[in-house]
């Protein structure tokens, strides 16, 4: 039946078909898109592109690594690590042998605290953090920093307890009663307290810090915190030894990049050489290649066109 | 492999590919029971050598392309949890955001590779109608064979490794430029998950030979989407209507408006990319294959040829008038003919004939 719809005239492939109506042609249609014609950049990997693209990624790394690195304001003192489980009070000292003169930022850490496990991440609920009330049961410790005049006397530094949390964390929310009484302020009490926001952030690894206080700067050129002994007060409240967690108090000063980190300038500085010594290496072995030969050898098949 | 049988009534052929066997039919004076059972069918035995040549070459290489790459994407993708189960607790945590996950595969990296598959072409139409050897590697099989794919896995999971330690190392000590907490799950998600998107994308960028409009279109408009919704998931809007839904509130916004997690993000992609590009680019210059010298020879020949001798001896031996009314009645799927003086002047640069006929035949086309 397809035999009769065929013609002796149909030389260039147009396979008809006669359904209801004129004869339709199966040819596809000869359009650039239909035909694999369509116009095309087709960029190759030639030693033009690839050698100066190398030596600028060195160039550009280098500065950016350098600047990373030296990048020193953001100084860093941590407390040694304590996990003690005898008494409920810690008292260390220690001089302070800087002096900042911008914010200083105190962050409390801890190790082997695997608030990334699956089953913690699943449990949180964010509706109910948005305004559904729950009791809670969190522990925390709370710490209070004192200076130590040089006449003896301890002065309590002032710890500002509000900007610590990202801004799109608090929510008006909607709650009824305050959760626990985690602040006599009552703007800062509740699921809208920012220690419980910035704790109910969950940390990536297992070994995290978190802004816990920051103490402004003050006016004029007086050092935030002045040269000499400072004492931490450290109300231990959750006890990590069960599970060889560690914990520590940071006080931090930051830059323009955040805090100190090491390893961004030193990791630009070391992709830099490496890809700017690779791109040398190629260059000298491209140019004896093509010192050799400027003609393209093919088999000989092909010098015979058809 | 190419192969025909001759039967009393009809004549059969068949063309396989490593990827698909197809059937071909040649309808003819005795029939058209080929055409009725076969995949593709024309009139002319010419037609076979285009369909092979060009056609089902074309196939092959851009089918072991798609293949190389999504393997490649779903190991960089999918192995970074395989990394963070030694920071988690082994708790199977995922890395990413669920709604990446579930969008990775089908919206944000899904169209470029489709234009890949589509469109790609190595060398062009005519390089593959005279190179016929460019057609063996399909015969051979070296385009997608084991140890392919293991190179393939082997890149994908360095590059997983890459892309889940970097940030890993950025991250432990990271705060944000105000002081506060950054190292959180969520900003991790994001940083990896936007490396991640920016490293496939740059990757298919380097694996697509032919850049037509749709395949430009479809790479930077993917690149896009996974901007504007990653930012439009973790809005303060999304997360008013849907709250357990998008629990990444505000990540986007507070993190990739740090300049230290941007730069997390611009080392983690060069790292990744870059010693694919060096490994292709060295492999291309020290061992070419026959693929590589046609698309240099193709790629150079514009440039080569205002370098040769120039149009003297084509205007004073008058043959390029003669050229002008042989090639326009050249038929489609001809060759234009090639006339002696440009034989001599290829002989004596040593050059192949049949790549400078195409690039000879535009001058002379000048009425």
């Amino acid at each position: 039946m397809m035999a009769s719809s065929y013609t002796a005239k149909e030389e260039d492939g147009h396979i008809t078909v006669s359904g209801p109506g004129a004869l339709r042609s199966r040819k596809p249609e000869n359009t650039a898109f239909k035909q694999q014609r369509l116009p095309a950049w087709q960029p190759i990997l030639t030693a033009g592109t690839v050698l100066p693209a190398f030596f600028i990624i060195g160039l550009l790394f280098i500065p950016i690594g350098i600047g990373l690195f030296i990048d020193y304001t953001g100084v860093d003192a941590s407390s040694p690590c304590f996990n003690c489980s005898q008494s409920f009070s810690w008292n260390s000292s220690r001089p302070f042998v800087f002096d900042p003169q911008s914010n200083v930022y105190v962050y409390y850490g801890l190790s082997n605290f695997y608030q990334n496990h699956r089953r913690y991440v699943k449990s949180r609920d964010d509706s109910q953090l948005n305004g559904d009330p729950k009791s809670l049961m969190v522990r925390r410790n709370t710490l209070e920093l004192f200076y130590n005049d040089p006449n003896g006397t301890k002065v309590q530094i002032l710890l500002n307890t509000t900007g610590i949390a990202w801004w799109t964390d608090k929510h008006p929310i909607n709650w009824r009663r305050p959760v626990f009484d985690l602040d006599a302020d009552e703007g800062n009490n509740g699921f809208i307290n920012e220690d419980f926001i910035v704790w109910m952030r969950t940390a990536a690894l297992p070994t995290f810090r978190k802004l816990y206080r920051i103490i402004n700067k003050k006016s004029g050129m007086v050092p935030t915190l002045p040269r000499g002994n400072y004492s931490l007060e450290v109300v231990y409240n959750y006890p990590v030894r069960s599970f060889e967690g560690r914990k520590r108090m940071i006080l931090s000063t930051i830059s323009w990049m955040g805090g100190k980190n090491p390893f961004l300038g030193i990791a630009y500085i070391t992709v830099a050489p490496c890809a700017s010594s690779w791109a040398s290496c190629c260059c000298s072995s491209t140019t004896s290649v093509e010192t050799e030969t400027t003609t393209l050898t093919f088999p000989t098949e092909l010098l015979t066109c058809p | 492999m190419a192969y025909l049988k001759f039967q009393r009534s009809a004549i059969h052929s068949a063309v396989s590919s490593s990827a698909a066997h197809i059937g071909v039919g040649i309808s003819g004076q005795e029939g058209m029971q080929a055409v009725l059972a076969s995949d593709y069918s024309f009139a002319q035995f010419r037609y076979l050598r285009r369909l092979l040549l060009v056609h089902g070459r074309w196939s092959y290489f851009r089918m072991c392309n798609f293949l190389w790459y999504f393997f490649y994407k779903n190991f960089a993708f999918t192995l970074v949890h395989f990394w963070y189960g030694f920071f988690c607790g082994f708790s199977a945590q995922t890395v990413y955001d669920q709604w990446f996950i579930t969008l990775f595969n089908i919206v944000y990296t899904s169209l470029p590779v489709l234009a890949m598959g589509l469109f790609d072409q190595d060398v062009s139409d005519q390089n593959s109608l005279h190179y016929p050897s460019l057609y063996k590697p399909g015969q051979q099989n070296l385009f997608f064979n084991k140890r392919q794919f293991f190179l393939c896995t082997l890149q994908g999971v360095s590059t997983s490794s890459l892309l889940f330690f970097i940030p890993y190392a950025a991250f432990s000590v990271m705060v944000k430029e105000d002081g506060s907490y950054i190292s959180d799950q969520q900003v991790f998600a994001v940083t990896i998950a936007t490396s991640l998107v920016i490293v496939v994308t740059v990757q298919i960028g380097l694996d697509t030979h032919y850049w037509t409009v749709v395949n430009h279109f479809f790479v930077w408009g993917s690149l896009i989407v996974y901007f504007a919704i990653l930012f439009a998931m973790q809005s303060d809007g999304m997360f008013g209507i849907f709250t357990s839904s998008f629990p990444f509130v505000g990540t986007a916004r507070n993190c990739l408006s740090e300049k230290s997690v941007w730069l997390v993000i611009l080392l983690t992609s060069v790292v990744c990319v870059v010693p694919g590009m060096a490994v292709s680019f060295l492999r291309v210059e020290l061992f070419p294959t026959l693929t590589d010298k046609v698309q240099t020879s193709s790629h150079r020949s514009a440039y080569a040829f205002s370098h040769q001798q120039g149009y003297g001896e084509l205007i004073t031996s008058g043959k390029n008038m003669k050229m002008s009314t042989a090639s326009s009645t050249g038929s489609p799927g001809g060759t234009p003919q090639s006339s002696t003086w440009i034989e001599n002047m290829l002989k004596r640069k040593n050059a192949v004939s049949c790549v400078s006929d195409e690039i000879t035949g535009a001058p002379a086309k000048t009425d």
